[in-house]
């Protein structure tokens, strides 16, 4: 390794959130000619690390130098023109636009009088795509592209930059095994131009068949750095879970009752392939997966928001309708990821966020009695404190933690038979989680069928009685809490 | 960080509060302004006709408002009151009774209603092409049934001419005794009842909407419903008002009920908003139209202090929910 030298260099880079310490002082060096692999749980710190080298985030503490010079980034912009190209799993391009003027969006080549010059534009580009070793009409629509081709794009827009530093996060998450060939066969041409490759993954398979070299993240922290020829999986996973679980879970709910939610073969077009499962009364079933292994989507096939291709779900023995009407009827609820997105409605006063699906157990003949609604949201805004000025305040300007805490109020207002909560604690801080972790087991005791999907381990671990592993739309795992480690877990997980 | 959003918080929602404050005070402004600016504007007789002016304005208002707030608009609207001008005389005249004419000119509202509500949520498409379209076939349907000939009413039922034009004790007209009783059961249905709360949220997050049981689209067929049904009903004074249908009518009265409802505070995005503000927005554009026309401003700087108040209403919704 004499020969390379570091093309980027991170040196003690800290960032922090509200409530959360993303990265604290991480360092990283990729060198030309070399594919960095970077790897790490959900929540570890990757994504912010790699935001913060796009120029996305700006970072507390640290510095960054590219080819031995400082770098400061300012703006998105920045790091491209610096020669750091992000490829992120939501890709940037303009679908309506060619491939060509995709790949060359932030810089046309120009003739006199600045028009572009669209000659210059598909010769240049069709260079580009040749270098890489790809057929890539530059005259078609981005949007008449596979995913995996527009990825392709994306990069070739990278070396239209000349750029020498390619950053991709999780690139084959969403590409079938022969994409994924092509596009190793396109990453290791990049390697051979002596570009440096920063692959974020969590797939170790592919770090093996693919990179020089591992960099392992946990909680914001650098673990280590190893030469792949030196390490093997099972030292990797150590390296990623190595904590001790120091939180206290509350786990005071007590033996199970009937099978109240059953999962039968759900399947959905794009993720699912034959889901079962079965939650009884007065448990807590957790379902562990890293990004992309269909939690989100089970969650809401279950719910009946995504259209099923097959399959069914019945609550108590009786099969569910499709279609979320049916579901809030008979018994289930939904707690999304996405709060703002899906669960909030934003405008709206915290009472009024909470009372929404139960409306009708205040009402007479559609009027609403607003005395009890009232009386209602303060009773549970006393028994989930939640920290709000009035009732009537907007949901908008409360905390993460609180926003969530309305929005279980919202499902226990409505005495359920099935909860799904999927990532309840996601983006919250720690205090608010653990009383979110109490509520749980609360749920529970009242005998409520608990569904959680979550993809941090000791959450995992602390409230859920049984837990299911998913990976690419499928349950590939189950465990006992009592003979559920993290290991067996994590290798369950990237199966 | 918990402080800082809860002081944030307080000051948009006094500043919530204080938005229909602002318009009592605009309209104040413009009463004193035309009162010192035109000796005709401050005269009893003056004043209860802008009141039966707005009141019809305000009826349709109310309709677009709930649509609105649902999410959706109808800028059919205007339009729709020349048609439904003509199944009432055809039938008045007829029939020789005004209440005869009354019916199919509400059906024909809500036909047009039913195809705007079945295209934006079954057809799925958007409401503002829908209504656009909507907008010109209905003005050009008009034009082809009556020949641009306008058709008066020979039926002689006293009813007709009283519901555009008679004043209880000489004062209050009787558009107006309408429009207060649509304005105050709107604002209870609205306000008080699981229909109003629910048309709030399908506005608000039609998404989560869906996720707690409601059906969004059925939300917004009903409320493209109502809206028609009460253009219907303002169309019928407009026809009392006018003696006739008459193919011009309605012209641009979409953009003055859009631009009135926005000024009074409901969102363009939907989820915002209520009754209160939509009339101080119809009263301060009533009063600015009837004061300008009586201190007898030209017509091209009418048009143009009108303009300059849509833009600026619909700047200032902007601005009061531009996210931090």
């Amino acid at each position: 390794m004499n020969e390379t030298r570091a093309l980027l260099e991170v040196r003690g880079i800290s960032k922090e959130f509200p409530g959360v310490r993303a990265l604290a002082g991480v360092d990283l060096d990729v060198q030309a000619g070399e594919i960095h692999a970077l790897v790490g749980e959900n929540g570890a710190g990757k994504s912010t690390l790699i935001k913060i080298l796009a120029g996305i985030y700006r970072m507390d503490a640290g510095a960054i130098r590219f080819e031995g010079a400082p770098l400061e980034l300012h703006g998105a912009h920045d790091s491209l023109r610096m020669g750091i190209k992000v490829v992120f799993q939501e890709l940037a391009l303009i679908k309506g636009l060619s491939v060509a003027e995709n790949v060359f969006l932030e810089s046309f080549p120009l003739r006199a009088g600045r028009r572009i010059d669209w000659k210059m534009l598909r010769t240049r580009t069709r260079e580009i795509l040749s270098s890489i070793g790809l057929d890539i009409d530059p005259a078609v629509k981005v949007e008449r592209l596979t995913t995996s081709q527009q990825q392709m794009v994306e990069i070739a827009r990278a070396l239209s930059h000349e750029a020498k530093v390619v950053i991709m996060d999780e690139p084959t998450s969403a590409l079938t095994p022969k994409e994924v060939e092509l596009l190793f066969a396109v990453i290791r041409r990049l390697k051979e131009m002596g570009k440096g490759v920063l692959y974020v993954s969590h797939k170790l398979d592919e770090v093996f068949s693919l990179c020089d070299r591992v960099t392992v993240l946990r909680d914001g922290q650098h673990i280590a750095t190893r030469p792949i020829s030196e390490t093997n999986p099972n030292e990797l996973v150590t390296d990623m879970v190595g904590r001790e679980i120091t939180a206290l879970f509350p786990h005071t709910h007590g033996g199970r009752g009937e099978c109240v939610l059953s999962v039968r073969g759900l399947s959905t077009r794009e993720k699912l392939k034959e889901v079962s499962l079965d939650v009884h009364a007065g448990e807590v079933v957790g379902v562990f997966g890293l990004l992309g292994a269909g939690r989100t989507e089970l969650a809401k096939a279950i719910f009946g928001l995504d259209g099923a291709s097959g399959g069914a779900v019945s609550v108590r023995g009786a099969r569910l309708r499709r279609g979320t009407t049916h579901s809030a009827r008979s018994g289930l609820g939904l707690l999304t990821e996405d709060r703002k997105g899906e669960g909030l409605v934003l405008q709206m006063s915290v009472s009024q966020n909470m009372t929404l699906p139960s409306l009708r157990d205040f009402s007479t003949l559609g009027w609403i009695r607003s005395r009890t609604e009232l009386s209602r949201s303060r009773e549970f805004v006393q028994r989930l404190s939640i920290r709000t000025p009035s009732l009537k305040h907007k949901v908008e300007f409360l905390s993460g933690g609180n926003q969530q805490k309305v929005l279980l109020a919202r499902w226990l207002m409505k005495r359920l038979t099935v909860i799904i909560l999927d990532e309840p604690t996601r983006g919250i801080d720690v205090g608010a989680k653990a009383e979110i972790h109490r509520l749980i087991d609360e749920l529970a005791k009242e005998g409520l069928a608990v569904l959680v999907m979550t993809s941090e381990m000791p959450e995992l671990l602390g409230v859920s009685d049984r837990i299911l592993v998913m990976s690419g739309g499928r349950v590939t795992g189950e465990f006992d809490r009592n003979d559920a480690t993290q290991e067996k877990i994590l290798a369950a997980a990237i199966a | 960080m918990q402080q800082q959003s809860v002081t944030r918080g307080g000051v948009r929602s006094r500043l919530g509060r204080y938005n229909e404050l602002g318009l009592f005070a605009v309209a104040i402004v413009l009463f004193v302004l035309f009162s010192v600016g035109s000796p005709y504007f401050f005269k009893v007789r003056n004043l209860s006709n802008v009141l039966g002016q707005i009141s019809m304005t305000m009826i349709a208002a109310v309709g677009m408002s709930l649509l609105m707030i649902a999410g959706e608009v109808d800028l059919s609207v205007g339009s729709l009151q020349a048609v439904v001008a003509l199944p009432l005389l055809v039938i008045m005249n007829r029939t020789g009774s005004f209440w005869l004419g009354v019916v199919p000119a509400l059906a024909t509202g809500l036909v047009v209603g039913l195809i705007n509500g079945f295209l934006v949520t079954r057809m799925r498409i958007n409401s503002l092409i829908v209504t656009l379209g909507m907008y010109y076939l209905l003005r050009g349907l008009v034009y082809f049934l009556t020949g641009k000939v306008p058709i008066s009413d020979s039926s002689n039922d006293p009813s007709f001419f009283a519901v555009g034009n008679a004043k209880l004790f000489g004062l209050l007209p009787v558009m107006a005794i309408l429009m207060i009783a649509i304005l105050a059961l709107c604002i209870y249905v609205l306000g008080s009842t699981t229909y109003g709360r629910r048309l709030y949220a399908v506005g608000g997050n039609a998404e989560v909407a869906r996720a707690v049981g409601i059906n969004p689209e059925r939300m917004k067929f009903s409320a493209f419903l109502i809206c028609s049904l009460l253009s219907s009903v303002s169309a019928i004074l407009l026809a009392s008002r006018l003696n006739s249908a008459n193919h011009m009518a309605g012209q641009g009265f979409e953009f003055q009920v859009i631009a009135a409802v926005v000024m009074g505070g409901v969102s363009l995005s939907g989820g915002r908003g209520n009754l209160t503000g939509a009339l101080f927005g119809v009263l301060i554009f009533g009063l600015i139209q009837n004061g300008m026309g009586l201190m007898s401003i030209d017509t091209q700087y009418q048009l143009v202090i009108t303009g300059g108040i849509i833009v600026a209403a619909v700047a200032i919704d902007e601005l009061r929910h531009r996210r931090a």
